[in-house]
């Protein structure tokens, strides 16, 4: 079972690097944030599939809370920065 | 970052995530000898929390339930638990922090005096790491003026 967790890691990996270059090179701010986004999403996923992987899910369950919680604030934030600021 | 927008939808989300963002800071402070965590991550999640309403409320609504004065107070308020709870196993005659010598006015045994006392002290972090994180985006987001601070526009800072 613990096989099934690192591939399913894995495959949630080679995604964040597809997001990763829609970051990194992507056109346009919007589109980075979205990907940043993205990124802390699967970040979260994988978090978890470690804490499944290592059999300490009751650690690993904070940590992505704290993750996610992060994420959304600062999404928001460079979201409020743009309306503000009203150019991408 | 300081205007105020009429959007509603993120008011409505900030406004029924808050209290949950702060029930789990609490948690995260307070068990933070079981898990992950602790006071200075705690008191982050609090501080994140007062962020997030500065950033859906605007400035002038966050200033009513923080201000700058307040997060000072409350700083200032944390260092005195955790330096007050240092000091007085130091008046015990232990070392400094040396949780152990609580147990007589606790009235416990010394082993849950010293867990009493940890506890204590990271709710003094968790106080003083909330108020200097919203200080700083406070500080941030005004870009050092206050509204009210006509001497530092005066001055044309």
């Amino acid at each position: 079972m613990s096989s099934f967790f690192l591939y399913l890691g894995l495959g949630l990996f080679s995604l964040v690097l597809l997001c990763l270059y829609r970051g990194i090179f992507g056109p346009g701010v919007l589109n980075r944030i979205a990907a940043i986004s993205a990124i802390g999403t699967k970040t979260l996923v994988i978090l978890l599939l470690m804490g499944f992987i290592y059999q300490r899910i009751d650690m690993f369950i904070d940590i992505s809370m704290v993750y996610a919680l992060l994420n959304f604030i600062g999404t928001i934030t460079a979201a409020k920065y743009l309306e503000i600021k009203g150019e991408v | 970052m300081t205007q105020v927008t009429d959007d509603i939808i993120i008011r409505t989300v900030a406004r029924i995530l808050m209290p949950f963002i702060q029930l789990y800071a609490l948690y995260v402070i307070m068990h933070g000898h079981h898990s992950p965590g602790g006071g200075f991550q705690g008191g982050v999640i609090l501080g994140a929390s007062f962020i997030l309403y500065l950033i859906t409320h605007g400035l002038e609504e966050a200033k009513l339930r923080m201000s700058e004065v307040k997060a000072g107070l409350f700083s200032s308020f944390g260092l005195l638990i955790y330096s007050g709870i240092g000091l007085l196993c130091l008046i015990l005659g232990s070392n400094y922090l040396d949780y152990g010598e609580l147990s007589t006015i606790l009235k416990v045994i010394p082993a849950q005096a010293r867990s009493l006392g940890i506890l204590g002290v990271e709710i003094g972090v968790g106080i003083s790491v909330m108020a200097v994180m919203f200080s700083i985006f406070f500080d941030i987001s005004t870009g050092g003026v206050l509204p009210e601070d006509d001497e530092g526009e005066r001055e044309g800072r």
